[in-house]
Order: C-alpha cells, then structure tokens, then sequence
C-alpha cells in the first residue's frame, strides 16, 4: 500500500531550499509517465494530540505560534527559525500532514497491512524539545510510539546519509525499540553523533546501533557491512514491524554529504530489506522517504524503491518527455537511465583504508551491543 | 573556561595516621584515584591509589603492611594546588609538565574541590562544542589581523550559528580554525568560502 497526498508539498522553506517540495512533484510525475502509478490512499494529517505523544507542549505551541507569523522571542533555542529550519507560514499544518501520512502507515499495519509506502515523512532529526535540520515533528517517532502502544516490537532503520539522532534520542530508554543507523561519520557531518559508543540507556541499553561510515564509502564496502549487521540484529531483536526511514542522500551525487552509494546499491539495499522484513519481522514493513539533495539522484533512488517495493520490472530509460520537461524546470541536464551509468565518479585512492575502517567500526558496534541485545 | 567550572566537590580527604587499607578501601568505594591527606584544616598531602599499591607491593622491600602503615608515611607533601579562578587551560599546562593526575583546588588555605585529567577532558569536549547538533568545517588561516573575523563574518552572513569555534597554531604562519556549525549544509558553506577566497581542509571539494 503506497501512502500520499499533494498536501505532503506544503512543507516547503521556500525557494533555494534543498528539502524542496519538487522532488514529491518530480518523483510522483516520473511514476506517472512510468505508467506505474497507482491512487495512494491520502491519509488525514495527525492531531495535536498525536503530535504531543512525542514532543513537547512548548515546543508545538511556538511551532503554531511561529505558523501564524507570531514573533516568538526564544524561537531559535527550540531550533526553528535557523538557516536549516526557517520558518514558514502554515508550518504546523504542513508538518502535521507528513506526521498523518506515516502514522496512517502504522494503523494499517496494525490492522493487517503489512507493506506500506509512505512517500515522504522521514522527519528523523527532529527531537523531544527541539526542531533541527529541516524536521520540525518527528513522524518516524510518532508512528512507533503508535506501534509499541499497541503492544508491537518496533526496528527502526536509517539508511538516510545522516545519523538519525532525534529518533535515537525519542526512544533511547526503550526496550521495545531497536534503533539502526547507518550514517556518514557525525566527525564531520551534521548532526555529529551516532557514535558507535550511543547503545541506549536504561531499559534501552544495547538497542541503539550506530554505524558510523567514513566518508567516500563506496558501495561494496556499505553492502557488506550492511548485510553482516542487519541479520545480527534483526535476528537477535526479532521485531514484529520494521520502520525504514529511506534517505536518499548517501547517494555520490548529494551535494551534502560524501558517501559514494550508487543507485545499484539502493536496488540490492531495498531488496535486502524486504528480505530481512520476511525473516524476522514477519514480513511487515513502513517505508518512510527523508533526506536527498541530488533531484536528478534522489528521484531515481525512490523510483527504484517504488519498483522493487511493488515488484514491478525496472524500467532501463526514462521517459523522453518527462525528462524533457525537468531538464527545461531546472535548466541542467538529468541521467536518462533509472540507474547510474558505470564509472560515474572516478576511483578513490583511499578505498582499501576505508573498507578497512567500516569493518573496524562493525566490530567495536558488534562487540559493544551484543552482551545487550542478545538477551 | 575557569577550574570552578570543570572542578569536582565537596572533596573526601583523609588524615595522615589513616592506614593505607582504610585509604584504599575508601578510593574503591567511591570510584576515584586520588585523596588528599588534611591535617588541622590544612592540605599536607595527597595520596593516590598507585601510591598505595606500590607501597603495598611485594615487590617494594619495605612492603607490605596495608593495615598498619599509615597514609601520612607514602603521600606525596608539597602538593601542587590550583585556584577555582585559573583558567582550565593554566591547569591542564601544571598537570601535564608536572606529569601529575591532579589539582587540589584551595581557596583561602581552605580545599573547595579537585580537578582530575576527567574534568579536563570534559572541558575539552564542552569547548570543542560536539554536544550541540552541528557539522564540521576546517579551515586553514594566515596568521595575521582579521582573518577570524572574516571567516566569522562570512558564516554571520549566512546565517549559520556557531557552536564552537576553535583556532590553533600551524607551522607556516598558519592558523587552523575548527567550527561546529549549526547546520547540514557544510558543502555549500565550504563552496562559498572557497569562491570568497578561503583555504577549506574539511568539507572536501568532489571531484565531480
Ligand atoms: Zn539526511
């Protein structure tokens, strides 16, 4: 079941914005000219009251404030009105919409749906008190906090190219929550944490992984840790629903960040992922969007998501007039295939090394965790 | 940064005719390595569990008698103290060329608390900002009148706040500026920076 409504585009910063809303309108178009689009079910937008399940009355209350033009004085310590996290007129509701879709996706799991599409969401930086990077409510939270109210074990995957800390931070007490996040080292990349040392506290202790990357981590070197960890934890936390947020900005082309993923790599890591949500979580399993700079990268990772989630054959080509009409929208021209063409970047002197540190880091995270998680 | 800032207190201390078995079973209680040793209200010494174990190992000739030697015959006297208003960095430069592990803290004769190479590394992680969520960016300065201002300047005018900003000496006449940054696009401020002139070591350019 695929989830979405044109009112997912109301969260919008504003022109010269990287979250921007065209890469919903370019992505939904491109399935359109695909021939592949099916109606989405549109979901209602999240009350306050859902909201609040994970976030904080002072903070909701300046998000509203701030939607309707209001000065609110202490605006930047709650992490709104930054460079990152504008404010804009309508926010709230915006946000509550995205908050809806993906919530909705947890209700029709809960009532027997068990692959669901949401197509955005994946707000994963926003945390308890405070919005940050681009997320102002947190609707991965939401929805797991849905889940586990309802008696589910919850994994929560982060492929997006940044650590997901406001989800990791939401439910780092937990034990009913696994967290995984695969990220670009936060030693340089925003939001500098996800260290392998953060394995949750209390309750939570040993459900919060982190796999910090070096940056320029090629697909090999992602695919193989990537598949050592997740049968790991997986098979050792045996959830009851997987919650994937599908950042697309690991991608080579992203202009924010420096992991060297290829579209090949998406393919195989959407296709792992169904498989490991047959094996060990019964087969259930919500896909969120989240972040993605590269329009040309980002539009074909979810196109690929969109395939292999329905089982649909990949098409080679993109529509002629499709891209025709992007590349006139946004002046520069668009890979025309669905993946990349080989050799698309040039080689780095520095892979050995690499592989070589992402396998140290496996292991310290494997070590760390495992007298947790296994029991 | 002051050492009342990063110091720990109320401080346990001992008197001198403490045994060392007492001393160390004191240092095992409470998790820490270091006793100052208080006689009439005054700092005489400070004992730490090293000094302990090797007065107490069978290897020290004199050695050992945990329970009938007392903490006053193996502390070190003279110790070196520190005042809650010097600058951490005034005590990490007396602990490291001192090679000791810690600084009593007196104010008026009186102990008000201790810093340990703990409390310094915590300082170091408030100063280098990386509790706040941020990105990083590298630069390398000449080392003359107004560079960090331009650097500042530049990021003022982004509207990129600035968690912390540490800048240290190259060889070369060079100054290596360390920002944390209050935001995810490091790649378009390293872009910027680089068209307006500056040398960034961190994020890289791609090659593509
Ligand atoms: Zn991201």
């Amino acid at each position: 079941m695929v989830i979405y409504r044109d009112e997912y585009r109301l969260y919008n910063f504003g022109p010269g914005h990287p979250f921007t809303p065209a890469r919903l309108e370019m992505l939904t178009s491109l399935l359109q000219a695909l021939g592949v689009w099916r109606e989405p079910l549109a979901p209602p937008e999240a009350s306050r009251e859902e909201v609040l399940s994970v976030h904080s009355e002072r903070l909701v209350r300046r998000v509203e404030a701030a939607s309707c033009g209001e000065g609110v004085p202490d605006l930047e310590h709650y992490g709104l009105g930054t460079g990152d996290t504008p404010v804009f007129p309508g926010m709230d509701r915006a946000a509550r919409v995205l908050v809806g879709g993906t919530l909705e996706g947890a209700r029709r799991i809960l009532v027997g749906e068990r692959r669901v599409l949401q197509l955005g969401g994946g707000l994963h930086h926003a945390q308890y008190d405070r919005a940050s990077g681009f997320c102002v409510y947190n609707d991965l939270s939401v929805a797991i906090r849905h889940l586990v109210r309802a008696g589910l074990r919850v994994a929560y995957l982060d492929i997006d190219v940044h650590h997901g800390d406001g989800v990791q931070w939401i439910h780092y007490e937990e034990k009913e929550v696994l967290t995984l996040s695969l990220h670009e080292s936060g030693r340089y990349l925003f939001p500098g944490t996800g260290h392998v040392h953060e394995i949750g506290r209390g309750a939570g202790l040993g459900r919060k992984l982190n796999l910090p990357l070096e940056p320029f981590t090629e697909d090999g070197s992602y695919l193989e840790v990537f598949e050592a960890l997740l049968p790991w934890a997986l098979g050792a936390f045996r959830p009851d629903v997987l919650v994937v947020q599908a950042g697309a900005d690991a991608h080579f082309l992203d202009p924010l960040a420096d992991l060297l993923l290829t579209t090949r790599a998406y393919e195989r890591l959407f296709r792992l992922i169904l498989e490991y949500a047959e094996a060990y979580a019964g087969g259930r399993v919500l896909f969120t969007l989240g972040g993605g700079y590269s329009l040309d990268a980002t539009v074909r990772v979810w196109t690929l998501l969109y395939h292999v989630f329905h089982g649909l054959p990949l098409p080679e080509r993109l529509p002629e007039a499709w891209l025709r009409l992007w590349e006139a929208r946004l002046g520069k021209p668009l890979t025309p295939t669905l993946h990349d063409p080989e050799g698309a970047y040039p080689e780095i002197p520095r892979k050995p090394e690499i592989e070589g540190r992402n396998r140290l880091t496996l292991r310290r995270l494997t070590e760390l965790a495992e007298p947790y998680l296994l029991h | 940064m002051l050492v009342k800032d990063v110091m720990k207190g109320p401080v346990l201390t001992v008197g001198p005719d403490v045994t060392l078995e007492e001393a160390y079973g004191l240092l095992l209680a409470r998790g820490i390595r270091h006793l100052p040793v208080v006689a009439e209200g005054r700092l005489v010494g400070i004992v730490t569990d090293r000094d302990i174990r090797l007065a107490t190992s069978h290897l020290n000739p004199k050695g050992p008698c945990p329970g009938c030697t007392q903490v006053g015959e193996v502390m070190t006297r003279e110790v070196v103290t520190a005042h809650p208003l010097d600058p951490v960095e005034e005590a990490a430069f007396v602990m490291r060329h001192r090679k000791i592990g810690c600084l009593p803290v007196l104010e008026d004769g009186e102990i008000v608390g201790i810093v340990t190479g703990i409390d310094l590394l915590d300082a170091l992680l408030r100063l280098t900002g990386v509790t706040e969520p941020s990105g990083r960016l590298e630069v390398r300065l000449p080392d003359r009148v107004g560079e960090l201002a331009r650097l500042t300047g530049f990021l003022a005018g982004r509207g990129v706040n600035i968690h912390s900003l540490l800048s240290y000496p190259e060889e070369g006449e060079y100054v290596r500026a360390v920002a944390r940054v209050n935001t995810l696009e490091t790649h378009l401020l390293a872009q910027g920076l680089r068209e307006a002139g500056f040398e960034v070591l961190w994020p890289p350019k791609k090659p593509w």
